[in-house]
């Protein structure tokens, strides 16, 4: 999937809103592949929502989102599970991870599906990410921010042409969200993928090419 | 690794009184398909040594003939009125032996029985039996004879039944030959008798028509043969046209049939009420495993809705449950089936007993109606799942 564009897209929740002054609602803007996007919001202006219309996991919006040229509000189940396999990996702001898993079987979860990453590999996302020891234990036990490093190992076990993350380093300190950001430029860049990032502050330190005000 | 995240919360005695509650509805709706499948055909059994189609009529007995005497039996005049009847196919007569005939059975040189018979015989055309095994040469002295069914039903509950004596079936009576004795007209002669089969609808002993003739013109060759029974073919059994026929000469149609009928109607009903008991039993079972399915996904629907998101195709989340339901309505199927088969087992003894027959029926209509039954609610289940499944995906579910 090479563009991923916003046709005047409005979510409803908006609809009656007079004072928004977005880059995005009501815009024309296409995401392409192998860019990097930085979207910045203030609490409430709609981010997570965003994400979820990207991903087909909701579609009250006004205006047209296409995927491709394809209108997303004409995708079957289908080819939303194809495209959440296969061309948009997104990390989850809640990280919706399986607590009662342990880290390890929490990317394996995803990596049977895809079968996209080795064992190898994944081990070195742990050893980098310094969480290399924490793999036997069940999420639930684990602190927010080693929780979101396991929500990103995740997210890169699968093919995609974009890299969605709501939030990825909002519970890390620099070193740590800066090697984040390092793991995900290399596997985006190694994929010719596009990362979307959002954030209401603290961002990861990537060369963007574009800023956009939600 | 999907099952492990989604076997939380499942509780097992909630399945496990799915389990019994099903049994117990699907046993019972079994076990009354069963029976129905098992004992009908012997109530209704045709005759397989007679045709089919035909009523015996007598003349009513009422107390004024018994006193006055007057003649049971037909004329020839008024069998001919029968016989113009635009009803009757075809008049037979039942020829009674004007002899004596005495029957004996003999185990290792021992008298066990001595009776006398009284043998009737219906022309041969009414009787459907392999012509070989209906006939009578003076050659071979063996008489073929059909029995009244309910001779046997009457030894077995009236005499074995008291006297501790091994009840017997149709089977073994026809391995049975036994002597018959016959004297008039000044001259005896002795023939042995062989049964070939049995009646549930006449209540005659019968010999081939030929044996008759030629024994009557022997040892009674004066006697005026009157017959007090008649037997016509008929297409049209319970027309109106016969029973006024029937009603204007004083005549009684020996009504059998309509018994069976009767029964058989009576045992429909009583299947069907059980059935139906069974049937809505398996209902609220069905609905018990619904609810604690729904229960279940819907406990772990956030798990279930973070699969979806991950790339889980619903499909592939819904199979776990399916599996799981197909899993328990399998067991509660054979179980079932073993249930039906021991209840069956023992019926079948008394059923084999009061019927005088052994059974050529076997469990699989039980087996049929079950694997239908199974399919069609693991279809309903797997569709029930499927659509809560979507329903997740679609965010219709509160998380």
């Amino acid at each position: 999937m090479n563009t991923i564009k916003l046709s005047h897209v409005l979510p409803q929740v908006f609809a009656h809103a007079s004072d928004l002054h977005s880059q995005v609602w009501q815009q024309e803007v296409t995401f392409e592949k192998g860019r990097k996007y930085l979207i910045e919001a203030d609490s409430g202006m709609g981010k997570s929502t965003f994400c979820s219309y990207l991903i087909g996991y909701r579609n009250d919006y006004s205006g047209e989102l296409l995927m491709d040229g394809r209108s997303a509000k004409q995708l079957t189940v289908r080819e939303w599970t194809e495209l959440r396999r296969r061309h948009i990996s997104y990390l989850f702001q809640e990280l919706r991870l399986f607590p009662e898993l342990s880290s390890w079987e929490n990317v394996q979860i995803k990596n049977r599906l895809t079968g996209f990453a080795t064992d190898a590999q994944i081990d070195g996302w742990f050893e980098r990410l310094g969480i290399a020891d924490k793999k036997e234990e069940k999420v639930g036990m684990m602190s927010f921010g080693q929780q979101q490093r396991v929500a990103l190992i995740r997210a890169l076990s699968q093919p995609f042409d974009f890299l969605l993350a709501d939030e990825p380093i909002s519970h890390l300190d620099d070193v740590n969200g800066n090697q984040m950001g390092q793991l995900m430029m290399e596997e985006a860049d190694r994929q010719g993928a596009a990362i979307i990032i959002t954030s209401i502050g603290k961002h990861v330190e990537l060369p963007y090419d574009r800023h956009l005000k939600l | 690794m999907v099952w492990k995240l989604l076997r939380k919360h499942i509780s097992v005695p909630q399945f496990v009184g799915f389990v019994f509650a099903n049994l117990i509805g699907m046993a019972i709706v079994l076990l009354g398909f069963q029976f129905y499948r098992d004992v009908v055909p012997m109530l209704t059994a045709e005759d397989g040594f007679l045709k089919s189609d035909f009523v015996v009529l007598s003349k009513k007995v009422g107390t004024a003939q018994a006193i006055s005497q007057r003649s049971l039996s037909f004329t020839p005049a008024e069998i001919e009125t029968l016989a113009a009847q635009p009803f009757v196919d075809k008049v037979g007569q039942f020829m009674a032996a004007e002899f004596k005939v005495d029957a004996s059975m003999r185990i290792d040189g021992k008298q066990v029985f001595n009776t006398e018979l009284p043998l009737e015989s219906v022309p041969d055309e009414f009787v459907d039996v392999l012509k070989d095994d209906w006939s009578f040469s003076e050659d071979s002295a063996l008489v073929p004879i059909i029995l009244p069914r309910s001779y046997i039903t009457m030894y077995n509950f009236g005499f074995a039944q008291n006297r501790s004596l091994p009840k017997v079936s149709e089977g073994l009576v026809s391995l049975i030959d036994f002597d018959l004795h016959l004297r008039g007209n000044g001259q005896e002669a002795q023939y042995k008798g062989r049964v070939i089969g049995f009646s549930g609808r006449l209540n005659a002993i019968l010999v081939p028509q030929s044996f008759m003739a030629m024994a009557n013109q022997r040892f009674a060759p004066d006697a005026e043969p009157s017959p007090t029974r008649l037997m016509i073919t008929t297409a049209d059994l319970s027309g109106e046209s016969i029973n006024q026929f029937l009603e204007d000469n004083g005549y009684e149609a020996e009504d059998d049939r309509l018994n069976t009928e009767k029964t058989t109607f009576f045992l429909r009903m009583m299947i069907t009420v059980v059935m139906a008991i069974g049937l809505v039993i398996s209902l609220l079972s069905f609905y018990i495993l619904m609810l604690s399915i729904y229960l279940l996904v819907q406990k772990n629907a956030d798990k279930l809705q973070n699969l979806l998101l991950i790339g889980y195709r619903p499909s592939q989340v819904a199979r776990p449950y399916q599996l799981l339901t197909i899993g328990l309505n399998v067991v509660v199927l054979l179980l079932a089936l073993v249930v039906v088969a021991l209840v069956r087992s023992h019926y079948m003894r008394i059923v084999e007993v009061l019927f005088a027959t052994t059974s050529r029926s076997s469990l699989l209509p039980a087996i049929l109606l079950g694997l239908l039954l199974l399919v069609v609610v693991t279809l309903l289940n797997m569709a029930v799942i499927r659509r809560k499944i979507v329903r997740i995906w679609h965010g219709k579910e509160r998380m």
